[in-house]
């Protein structure tokens, strides 16, 4: 390769001379407005307007005012003659000649293009018949990577917390003579309980992010949205949309920043506003939880169904909103390169994995640490009864007060009970806080005897730690050949949630007058479409604005809530 | 319109072209222009996605994705 050597670097691109002139005098124009020089490359902004930037241009007149309006037309009449309506095309098409000759210069192309390995994986990825089954097995595997694979790594860090860490927490202060005091209680049920609920969350997330950045590595992203593109115009959407909804089924948070690889203020806006309805992997626990209670037999098929209800409710919804809010606004163009395919590098790979997981932690852990925390003290904190701090019967605490006054909200939906309604509150927060709190509210003195079982010492605990790791690892192993011969597994039934169990169904059966498995049902259907967690809205109102967040968070608790009543008035009156 | 001019949507499979005009509104013809579909390029249209859109033509050695609706707005001189 020669390396070309420029004249000077300030003056690389040189258009025709009728060009240049206009060129010279509105960057002379332009330049006497100082707030125009102070903000842009003079040049720059010139070459911009003459090609019919509107957006630059709209920004230019208001800081510039009708001198700018003047100049522009003024420069445009006299280049008429020679262009025509094509000044853009001429102004482009002389960058490109200038390209050109660099590129000339330097490169030695074949006189026809080789068949590259590129274009014959694209014959098989992109091809008629196997286009999309390859498509959907991709993210069938992303899907199974996310849940399966990463699921006996959740389970390792919790038992880690939730045993081990905790009981070296109890035994420390018991050291020191604080042995079952309220500090105990707030450091095991509080602390250690809300770094667990973020720190649960690492394998999963490293497990998707692999996941993306394979996929958007390698280039077969810009392909899966080739692919797609057809059916998410026909949604309204575009075929960039699919990738942050297959990231929503692992997380929304991640899922509305990836809508920033979609073009368009609109289709950013309307792929984030459905995102949510993408069963994250954070209500994953709670389907588990009451689908092995209510619906043993059929828990796979449960899961299954709300995963396809959340789609389903996400296109309708989509539908609405494109007539709508966005009833002014066409979808954008679709536009894309299809790059070359790129093996990707384990560097590469492992940094996006690890900077996304750590973005993750840096802006979860403090809302989930502090929902813990606060939600500890309103269960610490006695309102009825004679108990004390840290020492009160669960339904006599302040927690039990506040989740009662919401509870009448969700009567007519078959959980109008206070455990239900105060697990879905600190839901808001965090979904996978829900099923700790069905815990806490349900049962809270089955799980502290738990926690205090089996004394050990901290060699024992260490090798128990690594120990878990390893089968954890052989565990996730054994579930990869179930990844590619696409089997679905029904989830295990959790054992040593018996207590909890027997709470949970005879809490649904009080609360929907005998129809629990239909409340239960309905209660499924809410948390899977009901407000996002308080880190997604947060992600929401970052990237689209305070009033996009109210949409999300009152839009979706309303579809939520006619979504639950139309299950469980509409299965009452089918004779469930 | 003469003879040989299509729109890109309606050229086939392995079918070469020039690329005569860009229609729509301004910021779509930016838009193209910028991804070298210039007046006078030479283009093949490469491939079609599985659902029959969009479609991706080579222009400039590397591959360019649009959908149908889009391709009928340029104006192409079959070769």
């Amino acid at each position: 390769m020669t390396a070309v050597t420029l004249a000077s670097p300030g003056a690389a691109v040189r258009y025709a001379p009728p060009i240049e002139t206009e060129l010279e005098r509105l960057v002379a124009a332009l330049g006497a407005i100082p707030a125009l020089a102070e903000r842009y490359p003079l040049r720059w902004l010139a070459v911009q307007l003459l090609e019919g930037d509107e957006h630059l241009l709209a920004e230019a007149e208001g800081l510039g005012g009708p001198a700018v309006t003047a100049a522009l037309a003024a420069s445009r009449e006299r280049l008429a003659p020679h262009y025509g309506e094509d000044l853009d095309v001429a102004l482009v098409d002389q960058r490109y000649r200038f390209v050109h000759t660099l590129a000339r210069q330097a490169l030695t192309r074949p006189a026809a293009p080789p068949l590259t390995l590129s274009d014959r994986i694209d014959r098989v990825v992109t091809h008629r018949w196997l286009g999309i089954p390859i498509f959907l097995a991709l993210m069938w595997v992303v899907f199974k990577l996310t849940t399966d694979v990463a699921a006996p790594f959740v389970d390792w860090v919790d038992a880690t917390l939730s045993g081990p860490v905790s009981g070296w927490a109890t035994a420390l202060l018991g050291a020191a003579g604080l042995g079952g005091s309220w500090l105990e209680s707030l450091l095991v049920d509080g602390v250690i309980a809300g770094v667990g609920g973020v720190l649960v969350f690492v394998p999963v997330l490293l497990a998707l992010y692999f996941a993306l950045a394979l996929l958007e590595d390698s280039g077969y992203m810009a392909r899966a949205a080739f692919v797609m593109d057809r059916l998410m115009h026909a949604l309204g959407l575009h075929g960039k949309s699919f990738l942050p909804m297959v990231v929503g089924f692992g997380c929304s948070v991640p899922a509305i920043y990836a809508t920033r690889t979609l073009d368009s203020r609109r289709d950013r806006i309307l792929t984030g506003l459905l995102v949510p309805f993408m069963s994250c992997s954070a209500r994953l626990p709670v389907y588990v939880l009451i689908a092995a209670i209510f619906f043993p037999a059929q828990a796979g098929l449960v899961i299954f169904g709300l995963y396809l209800t959340g789609i389903v409710v996400a296109i309708v919804i989509g539908m609405l909103l494109r007539r709508t809010l966005f009833r002014n606004q066409p979808p954008a163009p679709f536009v894309l390169e299809l790059p070359p395919y790129r093996l990707p590098t384990p560097r590469g790979v492992w940094r996006q994995m690890w900077e996304r997981t750590a973005a993750f932690l840096r802006k979860a852990t403090t809302i989930i640490l502090a929902t813990s925390i606060v939600v500890w003290l309103l269960l610490a904190l006695p309102v009825r009864g004679g108990g004390r701090f840290a020492d009160t019967p669960v339904e006599q605490s302040a927690f039990a007060a506040l989740s009662g006054a919401v509870a009448p909200v969700f009567a007519p939906l078959g959980f109008g009970g206070w455990e239900t309604s105060g697990a879905l509150l600190t839901g808001f927060v965090a979904k996978e806080v829900v099923v700790s709190t069905l815990g806490q509210t349900y049962a809270v003195a089955e799980l502290e005897e738990a926690a205090e079982a089996a004394p050990t010492n901290f060699g024992e605990d260490l090798l128990g730690i690594a120990g878990g790791l390893v089968s954890a690892t052989g565990d996730a192993l054994q579930v990869l050949p179930g990844v590619i011969g696409i089997t679905l597994e029904t989830p295990e039934e959790e054992t040593a949630l018996e207590g909890l169990a027997a709470a949970v169904r005879a809490g649904f059966e009080a609360s929907s007058g005998g129809h629990g498995a239909l409340a239960a049902l309905a209660f499924l259907v809410f948390v899977l479409l009901y407000t996002p967690c308080m880190t997604a809205v947060a992600a929401a109102r970052h990237e689209f604005g305070s009033r996009w967040m109210w949409v999300s968070i009152v839009g979706q608790f309303v579809v939520a809530w006619l979504a639950a009543l139309l299950v469980f008035q509409g299965g009452r009156l089918l004779g469930w | 319109m003469s003879v040989s001019e299509v729109t890109l949507d309606q050229l086939a499979r392995n079918q070469n072209a020039v690329v005569r005009r860009i229609g729509g509104d301004r910021e779509f013809r930016r838009r193209l222009l910028a991804m070298g579909l210039v007046p006078g390029e030479q283009v093949i249209l490469t491939a079609v996605a599985p659902l029959g859109d969009p479609i991706e033509v080579t222009v400039k050695g590397y591959r360019l994705s649009l959908r149908k609706e889009e391709a009928r707005l340029v104006v192409v001189e079959r070769a």
